[in-house]
């Protein structure tokens, strides 16, 4: 009877989601606590404090009316973020292999199009207090120009996540296709199987390169330093997220560790092929390599400073032409 | 002449940040007009914490102005009670006692360095390099608390009064023996800093380049300060000023006019001051701290510059029956405010508050004296 | 101790507003959150500039007459429980800008803090010393965890 219900694939799946939702709540901690802190040699916050406390204090808060044209659209975008990352994780654990349309390389990169299309609304539809709406006598007599067009800061924002819908996530999507050299399907699990038989594709000539560009565009669609351009601090402040309060905000700050978790697994089943499952001691490798990324990218972040344009596009070139050449190199 | 001329009189979009925004701690409202995220034309307004100082120190007793002058800034207020005496210095033609002098320069040099770190350590935030500033911040600890020790406050600490230094700010042995200790620390950090931040090729590349002030343009201006050194211009009041005539020190330039000079100017500039406090530890003199003998006459209207950190202060007033009338104030912000929108043209709008901080503004200081019409 | 209070308790963002004065304080605040001497993040007090995120907004200067708008519409944006800590002679009573024209009213000092939104804690200094910042922010947190 027990063992029914657990061999029952729906029970699976959500139990798998369960433990990887409730890690990769500890993420956002362990960056701030144990890599960004530990280099500026300070102490740092509880590790569950950014993670855990955070949205759960968020939960508690007041709802306010935001400022938006569509407030109903604009509350409902992180939410949609969510979804679009539990059913990347639902992809890619193994019960849902048997559902091509679902576990293939063309639907993961179909749904982390969908995030990036929320950040361009995102940014469209705040209309925060601190640029235009601060009360201050700006047109006056003396002022420039007193019949210019008003910008938001955050439509600055969503002009830059479309600006890098174009180009910008072109690094991680190259990488996500270079396994498909190898195992000739774009079936997760195909590539799953032929990682199986012939050793992790990380480990070839090709896997490296590509998991270099992965790594790099992993922190570009994680929006960390220094490809937070869509949220820089010092001119956009937080870019979409700016009028999110109280629940939604505690989504928002839910996603972000769970994002960090799920293009963990991400990697894990393309490169190492190890689906997130827990009846195998296999999901100790997809928390690993979560928590690797994780600790490499504070590392990273904590010793660069903000990208603009100009230093995001002959990066992001580089880097694609590095994953080109891995695409190359694996199909030769 | 003007290099850098909007490309069009058609402004695609106006961006305003401010009063409150994380780059920028001060109080100011500033509009980008915008084209394609590069700045076509930027707009400071000022005039946000405009508080009066000069009319509340209309009619005070000379000694209660001076005090009060610490209050227009919390960066560099030793800078304006200093200035502040010493206008009263000449007008009365009081002697400052050897003693008092060197203790003034040595707080005066060591505002200036807590006031260049602020800057380094306020220009990586803005470059969001957290790791940096973290580390000057920690730096700049060591000379906050120095500052502490001698004048008892971390921020504001009345050292200047008439006629010399308050007795508390008085260097004993121990102080002095502190303050030695302290400066090799200080040193120490910094060079670790400095080296550290010229190696690292990201923060070049980031840095260079950006928010060019051509010396021409500078110079027509009127810019002052570690802004106009770093495009090249060797003006530097110490020089003239008979407080430092004992102190042996170069004037730092660089060339460029950008981000990357004004940061390596100020950290440069902050090795000479170390230099200058340890010269000043050295001979220090041994005597009394103040010259109580004087006497107030009534004077004319008196002026007085000195060189602060931001550039070149300028405080005039004239004495009545020893009370102060018609003062003015003029702080080096003020001057630099044109550089300011300057600097911003042709840069992504993700740099234009960095260009706005190159300058090192403050505001708190410049708005004083702005008339604010009201209808 | 629910886990209401238990979750406010370790995570407090605070958002600093600077309506005027003369920098000091500002510059001592910003210090005792970002430097790694006072290192307020030990104590989970995180640093934000979005209103919709914070929950102590720390209000500095005199409150000049340009900023009692912007203040006022920061202060309606910040979501509820939101508490306000007043720090700095000037912000606690207008400090020495209040009088400069003797017994008539400044015009342009619109302050204290307290006659424009209510006040809930508040730290005397001139300028305030980081640890009394904190100080003051710790001390709101009975109210804070016990708000609704």
């Amino acid at each position: 009877m027990f063992e029914n219900i657990l061999t029952n694939p729906i029970v699976a799946v959500i139990l798998t989601v369960l433990v990887c939702f409730i890690i990769s709540m500890f993420l956002p901690g362990i960056e701030r606590k144990y890599v960004h802190a530990r280099i500026q040699q300070r102490i740092g916050p509880i590790v569950i404090a950014p993670g855990i406390m955070a949205p759960l204090k968020f939960m508690f808060k007041e709802n306010v009316e935001v400022s938006s044209p569509v407030p109903g659209l604009y509350k409902a975008l992180p939410i949609v973020c969510f979804i679009v990352v539990l059913c990347v994780l639902i992809a890619l654990t193994p019960e849902a292999y048997k559902i091509p349309a679902l576990a293939s390389l063309v639907s993961i990169v179909g749904f982390l199009k969908v995030e990036e299309i929320c950040y361009v609304l995102m940014g469209a539809l705040s209309k925060s207090i601190m640029s235009v709406r601060m009360p201050f006598p700006d047109k006056i007599k003396g002022a420039v120009h007193n019949n210019s067009n008003l910008s938001f800061i955050e439509d600055i924002s969503a002009r830059r996540s479309l600006r890098m819908i174009t180009y910008g996530s072109f690094p991680l999507y190259l990488a996500l296709f270079a396994p498909v050299t190898a195992a000739r399907s774009i079936f997760l699990g195909d590539i799953v199987a032929y990682q199986q038989i012939h050793g992790p594709f990380l480990f070839t000539v090709a896997g490296g390169i590509a998991a270099v560009v992965f790594f790099i565009g992993y922190m570009i669609i994680l929006n960390e330093y220094p490809f937070s351009i869509i949220k820089a601090k010092s001119d956009v402040i937080e870019g979409p997220y700016m009028e999110y309060a109280a629940k939604y905000r505690a989504v928002v700050v839910i996603t972000r560790g769970f994002f960090m978790f799920v293009l963990g697994a991400v990697f894990s089943v393309l490169f190492i092929g190890v689906p997130p499952t827990i009846f195998s001691w296999g999901i100790l490798v997809n928390i690993a390599v979560a928590l690797i990324f994780v600790v490499m990218m504070g590392i990273f972040s904590a010793f660069v400073p903000v990208f603009t344009n100009r230093q995001l596009l002959p990066t992001i070139l580089g880097t694609t032409l590095l994953g080109i050449l891995a695409i190359v190199i694996g199909l030769l | 002449m003007d290099e850098k001329v909007p490309r069009s009189n058609i402004i695609e979009t106006e961006i305003p940040m401010g009063t409150v925004h994380p780059a920028a701690l001060e109080p100011y409202r500033v509009r980008f007009f915008v084209e394609d995220e590069i700045v076509q034309e930027a707009e400071i307004t000022i005039g946000v914490n405009h508080r009066g100082i000069e009319r509340i120190m209309e009619g005070l007793p000379v000694e209660k102005a001076n005090a009060l002058t610490e209050k227009i800034c919390g960066i560099c207020s030793n800078s304006h009670i200093w200035n502040s005496c010493r206008t009263a210095e000449l007008g009365l033609g009081i002697e400052i006692t050897p003693r008092a002098m060197y203790i003034r320069v040595i707080m005066g040099e060591l505002e200036r360095l807590h006031s260049h770190f602020l800057y380094l350590a306020h220009g990586c935030e803005v470059l969001s390099h957290e790791t940096f500033s973290m580390r000057v911040f920690y730096l700049r600890e060591i000379v906050m608390e120095l500052l502490a020790m001698i004048g008892g406050n971390r921020v504001q600490y009345g050292c200047s009064v008439l006629g010399g230094v308050r007795p508390r700010c008085d260097l004993d042995e121990s102080k002095l023996l502190r303050l030695k200790n302290d400066m090799d620390a200080v040193e120490e950090g910094l060079t670790g800093f400095v080296e550290r931040f010229l190696a690292d090729s990201i923060v070049m590349s980031r840095i260079s380049g950006i928010g060019v002030l051509p010396q021409k343009q500078a110079i027509e201006l009127a810019v002052t300060g570690p802004t106009l050194r770093a495009t090249g211009v060797a003006r530097d009041l110490r020089t003239t000023m008979f407080e430092y005539d004992e102190f042996d020190f170069n004037v730092i330039t660089q060339n460029d006019g950008d981000v990357k000079s004004n940061l390596i100017m100020r950290a440069l500039e902050s090795f000479e001051s170390i230099k200058i406090i340890r010269q000043a530890i050295a001979n220090i003199p041994e005597g009394k701290v103040v010259n109580r003998d004087w006497e107030m006459v009534d004077t004319d209207i008196i002026e007085s510059y000195i060189e602060v950190p931001r550039g070149t202060l300028y405080h005039s007033y004239a004495l009545e029956s020893g009370r102060v009338r018609h003062c003015i104030i003029r702080t080096p912000s003020m001057a630099n405010i044109g550089a300011m929108q300057y600097a911003c043209i042709g840069d992504q709008i993700t740099d234009a508050q960095l260009c706005i901080v190159q300058c090192d503004p403050c505001f708190t200081c410049t708005d004083r004296a702005i008339e604010i019409i009201r209808r | 101790m629910g886990i209401k209070s238990f979750s406010r308790a370790r995570a407090i963002h605070v958002m600093l507003v600077y309506t005027g004065g003369c920098n000091g304080c500002d510059i001592e605040i910003v210090n005792s959150i970002l430097s790694p001497r006072f290192d307020a993040e030990q104590y989970n007090v995180f640093l934000t500039w979005n209103p919709r995120e914070a929950d102590v907004l720390v209000v500095t200067g005199p409150v000049t007459h340009l900023n009692r708008k912007p203040l006022e519409a920061i202060y309606e944006a910040i979501p509820n429980p939101k508490l306000v800590v007043a720090a700095g002679s000037c912000a606690l009573m207008g400090g020495v800008y209040k009088n400069c024209y003797g017994d008539i009213p400044s015009e342009e000092i619109e302050g204290p803090v307290e006659n424009i939104i209510p006040v809930n804690a508040k730290v005397p200094g001139c300028a305030v010393r980081p640890q009394d910042v904190l100080a003051g922010v710790v001390s709101l947190l009975p109210t804070l965890l016990d708000a609704d």
